[in-house]
Order: C-alpha cells, then structure tokens, then sequence
C-alpha cells in the first residue's frame, strides 16, 4: 500500500465529507433541525451546474455560482413553507417534511434531467500535481483549500459579527430572540438559504469526481450523517475534524480491507460512539465552535 | 357492544371489498398490497403516534421479515407458518439490538441512529452473497399454510387476499389492544409528559425499548408476506420510496387514528395504481402529498372536520398535566 | 393628556381556559405605573400580551394601541421596531452571548425626541458594573447582573414604552431598591414604564399609578397615593403596620 497516496486521499475525501456537511451543522446547531432533504438537495446541485454547462455552454466555474444560487432558493422555499412548523418547535413534523421535500426534489430531477448517469465534468480534474509517489488533481486542491476557507469564513461570520449572534441567539432562544426586534423567521430563511448554498456548492466541487445519477441522494447523505454526529451535533470545528477523520479512515478501511463495507465499517464506528458516549448527542453543547 | 358491532360489520365490508369494486385482477393486486403495505405501516404507527419518535429503521424491519422467509423457505425450505416464526424472531432480535443502542437518544438523534442502521443494513444486504447480494433471492415458493387436514395455499393476488386481510385485521386488533394496555398507556405518558412519567414511577427506557418490540415484528410480518407475494426480495426493499409510503400513510389522514395508516396507505397506491404517474411522478405526488398535509394540516386530513379525533380521558389529563408543568 | 399605550378590552385565553379580561389599560407618557397582584393572577400574561408574545400559544383578542396605532395583530419584533418592549421574567439575556454581544445584537433605531435609544457607552455609563463584566458569558453572570444587562439590553432599543414583568425576582433587597430607582430615573427623563412587580412594598415607593390584578381582571386602579390606602391593598399586601 501506498501510505502517502491513501493519505493524500483521505485528506480530500475528508474535506469533501466536512463540505457537504457544513450546512447541515449549521442548520442542526442553530435550528435543531435535520434535514434528510439533504442528499437531494446535494444532487440538485450537481445536476443544476452540468444542465447551465449543457444548454448555455457556460464554463464550469461560472456553472458554480449558478448551482450555488439554485441551492439558496430552493432552501429558503423549503423554510418558507416548514415556518409555521419551524416556529413551533415541531421537529418530528420538520423532519418528516424534509424526507417529503427529498421525494420532491427526487421525482422533479427524474423528470428534469432524466434516468441516465451523466458527468459534471470540470476542467481542473485533468490537471495532475505529482510529488514523488503522490499526485492529486486541481480539483482536489480547490476541493481542500475552498473547503478550509468555508469553515474560516463560517466560524468567523458566527463568532465575530451581528449576523452571527443573531444566528447564535435563535438557537439559544428563538422567542427571545424576537423581543431583541430581530425577524426570525428571516434568521431560519437564511440558515436554509446557505445550507441549500452550501451544499449546492459542495456539490459542485465534489461531484465531478464520480458520475452523477437523479437516484444518488440517498448514499450521498449517508456520510453527512456520520460527519453531524461524530462532530458533536451543531458545532462547526467539530465536523471539519470529524468530515477530516471520516476521510482518512474510509480511505484506509478501503485499501486495507474492502471498499465495499466501508459504509458498514463507519456506521458501526458511529454506532459504538452512540453507545459509548451517548452524552456527546446532547444538542447545541458546543455549537459555533 | 354497539362499537363490537360496528366493527365487526366493517371488517366483513372489508373483506368482501375487491368483489364490491368488481374483482378484476387489478383491484386483487392493490388491494392485497395496500392491505400487506397498511401492516408495515401500523409498526411505524405505534412508534410515531404513541411514542412520538420517528424510526427511520422500519424499512429494515420489512426487509427482515422478507429476507428471513425468502432464505428460510428457499434454502430451508422451510413451512410458512415457520418462516413466519422466522420473521418475527430475526425482527425481533433487530429491534432489541437497535432498541439497546438507541435507549438514551431521542428526536433526531433517534432519528438519525436508526436511519443510519437502516443504512447499514441495506449496506449489507446488496454486498453479502449469504443474502443473494445485489440479485436478491429469487424462487420463493407459494404460501401454504395449510394446517392438516385444511389446505391454505395462495398463488395468485386473488388467492393471496383473504391471507393478507386476516393479517391487516389482526394488526389492527393488536395496535387497538396495544393502546388501551397498560405499556400503550404508559408510552403515552412517557411521551406527552416524561417528567409525570417519572414522578408516576415509569422506566422510559424500558417502556421505549418494549414498544420497539412491539412495533418490529409488525412491520417484518407484513415483510413475510410481501416475500411470498412478490416471489423475490432483494436489496430495494429498503428503498427511501417505502419508508416515506410508511409515514405519509401514517400521518396523512391523522396520529393516532386507528384506521389512520391502512386508509392513508389506502389513498396512496390506488394513485399508484389507477393514476400513476410514473415513478418520477408517483415520488412527487408521495413527497407533495407529505409536505402540503404537514404544512397545511399538521394534524393530518381528519383534522380538517373534527376539530380533535376523540382525545381518550387519559389522554386530556396528560396534555393538561404537560401545560401547567 | 393623550395616553401614549392604551389597552382595550384585552382577553387572553389558554386551551380555552380565561387567563386575562382588561377592558381598559392606559399609560400616560413619563409615569411609570405599576401592576401588582397575587401569583397566578396574570400579570406576566398580560404584559405578554401587551407585547404581543408569549412563550407559550395563547388565543389573544381586543386592541393595543402605541401612539394610536393598533399594534395587536403585529408580531412580537414588530412591536418592538415600534418601541414597545418587554424585559421578560427570568431568562432575559442570551447566556450563550458575551454581555457585549448581547448589548450589541439588537436593532438599534434612530434616536428621536420620543425614543432615546441609548449607545452601548451609554449602558455602561448606567451599569458600570457591565463594563467590568463586558466580555464575560452572560451565563457566568449573576442573578442582578443578568437582569440589569436584560434591561440595558431594552433600552439599546430605544423603549417608547417598556414593560418590566418582575425585575426583582430573585434579587437581594438591596439590590431591589438600585434596580427601581434606577427605573425611576429614566422615567424622570420621559420614559414610559408599565412595571410588573410582586414586591408591592418596593412598588409603591417609586410608581405613579397602581392597578391592581386579580384572577386576570383589573379591580382596582389610581394614583399610589390613594391606592396606598386602599384596604385590599393593604390587607393583601403591605400588612396591617403599614402608615
């Protein structure tokens, strides 16, 4: 085995997992609210960036901002109609709603995209960085670099300034919030509105590696699963390290003993922390952190 | 004695229902699916409604039940009436394993645990060929039941209807019993009020785990039957489209209704059946239907003309309890 | 004079169940008037309700004027865009939130001859004790230093009317006494304040007005001068030594 490739690997694989979480952290952290729409959110991404490069010929990196734009519209929609559940604390209500918005997002991409696979190609993944035994692509670079980026600016945006104190005070305290005159309702459109940006975008970067079919919703979101929970619901730094370990370990799992049960292996990793430190579930602990 | 018979007259109704709509073969086929379908979604009815927890790991009981009568009665060859036993023992085990583990979690940590071993089961079930892999298990036999000297054989839909009535039947009996026992009651409680259910001397974790135990073989049996019913099981047993089937029948017509699921069930695949969409259009109208009621009437359809359908006394007196704590 | 709040024919019901009937409720500008009555007789409820929320879903009807303007049927942050702003009982701060953040997270607006919003400098100035604790987790802070970074947190917002429900509770009596004549202050300098209070002997010494509530109606009302004498009062409240 090639211990510095598989590094290499699990380092990009790691940052893609952290990218596509980073929504749902947000949205667990400050909303309690999961949201098992997110696997189809993410391949509504995907496909949205390789239909604008289809019928407009546009490049692949403006074809991103669109995607990213698609993704914060349909976020902030999907809020829009689950308010009133939003505001009442109805979470069991909330997550059926978002397994409905999943079917939703699902059928409406079969029609309009269609049943066959299809590659969101990006003109980065034909540029190859070799260092010794070692090479990764452009891609994987701007993968791992934007996905840093995103944490810094997220971590940032929640620590230092208005907009995040707000954010923190909703998930703190929603009805108190209001008596500050800040709208809620519009703090919880805008967490939706990034966490469809966020994972729209990292749709964008990670999907060109691996071809992209309307069905791939459901074992997209599975990972992301892992990455919320191990992170420590809710907190930020928690799931960059957690997406982080999850890379390295799938990559190694993988090469020392079979891709296929990787799935397996890190459910069941999931499921001994669960029952060796179930306290680490309780919500919003270290959230913003 | 007047709701005795009420009942009974309703369950003959039910029965002779596919020769009412004029028995062509099509009713057959959605009636026995909508009747082995309504089961599978009585065992999330009682986690979601009494419990008030949202088990995404249903779908994994289903699937135990079938895999277990398709590899017992194939590789076995085993009886029905053992496959059966099969099924419920091997739910059973599943639930007590996923009910240990997910004890102290709750609403979407809950949630997320059993989605991930639903996950982890559909995982295996398309990777290991002991269970047929990503083919599945083909060459199920026909159910026989027969006990002696009386002959209980089911090929066809027609055949098959009585069999998967009897079982919805049962179901419901069992989920009416289940409510009014003293663990219905007190999931209820612990439910609408954990802190009474503390102070009243209830084991939650205890209670959560036996109506896990209930609720599993519900579901597995409903399973077993699809096995012999459809002839194959493989790894789309665990599709996403059953599970949100399952809890859109639940919630569709109201929590808590008795014959809330099997009518929502009911409404879903006669639009599958009669005015399919294709499978595209069947999950928009599944995913649509799910959001408008949710958003629109969160106490599902039966909401829209009752103000509340018949809240139990104990019931009133907990949400009462729950308000001034 | 023209009241600067007024409230009419405010019913307030839980589940069915009647918790608060005022048909009528009006404060002129620059008094602060007091609200006092037994536990459970509804003032939290009605000053919620005056402010257009609640932590709980109550049915709510009649009318809540601010300068004139129906305000009832607006949502809470509403209300306080317009100026009506309530320093909930207990938990008034984010404890998650340093006390800067807290002071800063608000929507500030303009300042004007009705509505002082006053700066963050300005809080400290009144608390200095918040200065000292600035960036300190609201969470790490006592019982009195909450509610006075709670209150500092409502005057960031510039009240036209402010709503205190039970500024004292919890708070030694000393503390009590800084608190309210704190109050007094900023209604000296034109500020409207409806305060709800359980300690009628600390109310009486700084309120214009009393209104007395009772199983969520409104019994008695007027001057404290001449509600200090009112038997109810006194028999329920300030016991039989006083004056």
């Amino acid at each position: 085995m090639n211990v510095a490739q598989q590094l290499v690997n699990g380092i990009t694989i790691g940052h893609s997992y952290a990218l596509v979480a980073v929504g749902w952290t947000l949205l667990l952290g400050s909303a309690r609210l999961v949201n098992f729409g997110h696997g189809q959110m993410y391949m509504v991404g995907a496909f949205v960036a390789w239909w604008v490069m289809r019928m407009t010929g546009l490049p692949y990196l403006l074809a991103v901002p669109a995607a990213v734009a698609m993704g914060a519209v349909i976020g902030a929609v999907m809020q829009m109609l689950m308010l009133r559940l939003t505001l009442e604390q109805n979470l069991v209500s909330l997550m059926i709603v978002t397994l409905g918005f999943g079917q939703i997002l699902e059928g409406g991409a079969g029609f309009a995209f269609g049943a066959q696979p299809q590659r969101l190609v990006s003109p980065l993944e034909g540029i190859d960085f070799r260092f010794g035994p070692v090479w990764f692509t452009a891609q994987d670079l701007l993968l791992v670099v934007a996905t840093i980026a995103l944490f810094l600016v997220l971590r940032w945006v929640l620590a230092r300034t208005v907009l995040g104190s707000w954010v923190r005070m909703v998930a703190e305290d929603p009805k108190l919030t209001q008596l500050g005159g800040v709208n809620v309702a519009l703090v919880y459109m805008g967490i939706f509105a990034f966490e469809g940006a966020a994972v729209a975008f990292a749709a964008t970067l990670v999907a060109p590696r691996t071809p992209i079919m309307t069905s791939m919703g459901f074992d997209q979101v599975i990972m992301t699963f892992v990455v919320v929970v191990l992170g420590g619901i809710g907190s930020v730094g928690g799931s960059y390290a957690a997406g982080l370990g999850l890379g390295l370990f799938t990559a190694f799992f993988g090469a020392l003993v079979s891709p296929a049960y990787t799935t397996t292996a890190v459910f069941v990793l999931l499921i001994a922390v669960m029952v060796l430190r179930p306290g680490d579930l309780a919500a919003g602990r270290g959230f913003a952190r | 004695m007047k709701r005795a018979g009420i009942a009974l007259l309703l369950v003959v109704v039910g029965f002779l229902l596919p020769r009412l709509l004029g028995g062509s073969t099509l009713v057959y086929d959605t009636l026995v699916v909508i009747a082995i379908f309504g089961t599978m979604a009585y065992g999330l009815d009682i986690i979601l409604s009494d419990l008030g927890e949202i088990s995404l790991a249903h779908t994994a009981f289903f699937a135990a039940g079938a895999y277990a009568a398709a590899l017992l009665s194939v590789n076995a060859e085993w009886g029905a009436w053992a496959t059966l036993g099969g099924a419920i023992v091997t739910a059973l085990v599943l639930a007590a394993v996923l009910g240990a583990i997910t004890l102290r979690t709750r609403e979407f940590a809950f949630s997320l645990v059993t989605y991930a071993a639903a996950v982890v089961c559909a995982n295996i079930a398309s990777n290991w060929s002991f269970l047929g892999g990503s083919d599945g298990v083909v060459g199920i036999p026909a159910l026989d039941l027969s006990i002696g000297p009386i002959t209980l054989v089911a090929g066809t839909n027609t055949q098959f209807w009585p069999y998967a009535y009897t079982l919805l039947v049962l179901t419901i009996y069992l989920v009416h019993r289940f409510r009014r026992s003293r663990l219905g009651q007190a999931a209820l409680m612990v439910h609408m009020n954990p802190r009474l259910a503390v102070m009243s001397g209830l084991d939650g974790q205890r209670i959560r785990l036996m109506v896990f135990l209930v609720s599993a073989p519900i579901s597995a049996a409903a399973g077993w039957l699809y096995a012999y019913q459809r002839a194959y099981v493989g790894p789309d047993l665990f599709d996403t489209y059953f599970l949100v089937l399952m809890l859109t029948a639940v919630i569709l017509v109201g929590r808590r209704n008795l014959l809330g699921p099997v009518l929502g069930t009911a409404i879903l695949l006669v639009q599958k059946s009669f005015l399919s969409l294709g499978a595209y259009g069947d999950k928009l109208v599944l995913g649509g239907v799910l959001v408008a009621v949710l958003c629109l009437f969160p106490k599902g359809l039966a909401s829209i003309r009752f103000r509340r359908p018949a809240r139990t006394p104990a019931m009133r007196s907990v949400a009462v309890e729950k308000r001034i704590v | 004079m023209i009241p600067v709040l007024e409230v009419r024919n405010l019913a307030v019901s839980y589940g069915g169940d009647a918790a608060v009937a005022v048909s009528s409720l009006a404060l002129q500008p620059g008094t602060l008037s007091g609200v006092v009555g037994a536990n459970g007789a509804g003032k939290s409820t009605l000053v919620n309700a005056i402010a257009g929320w609640s932590r709980a879903a109550p049915r709510v009807s009649g009318s809540v004027l601010l300068d004139g303007e129906d305000v009832g049927s607006l949502p809470a942050h509403e209300h306080v865009r317009r100026g009506l702003l309530l320093v909930p009982e207990g938990h008034g701060v984010f404890l998650g939130l340093s006390v800067e953040e807290n002071l800063r997270a608000v929507r500030s607006p303009p300042s004007s001859s009705v509505r002082r919003a006053f700066s963050v400098d300005e809080v400290y100035d009144l608390f200095p004790r918040l200065r000292e604790r600035r960036a300190n987790a609201a969470g790490s802070m006592s019982g009195g230093e909450r509610q006075m970074l709670a209150m500092a947190r409502a005057l960031r917002l510039g009240p036209r009317v402010l709503l205190l429900d039970e500024p004292s509770i919890g708070l030694a009596p000393r503390l009590v006494i800084t608190l309210l004549q704190a109050v007094r202050r900023l209604v000296d300098a034109g500020m409207t304040v409806l305060l709800v209070e359980q300690n009628v002997r600390a109310a009486v010494e700084v309120v214009d007005t009393l209104h007395l509530l009772e199983r969520g109606r409104m019994i008695a009302s007027g001057p404290v001068a001449a509600m200090k004498d009112d038997p109810r009062i006194i028999e329920a409240y300030l016991g039989a030594s006083h004056g």
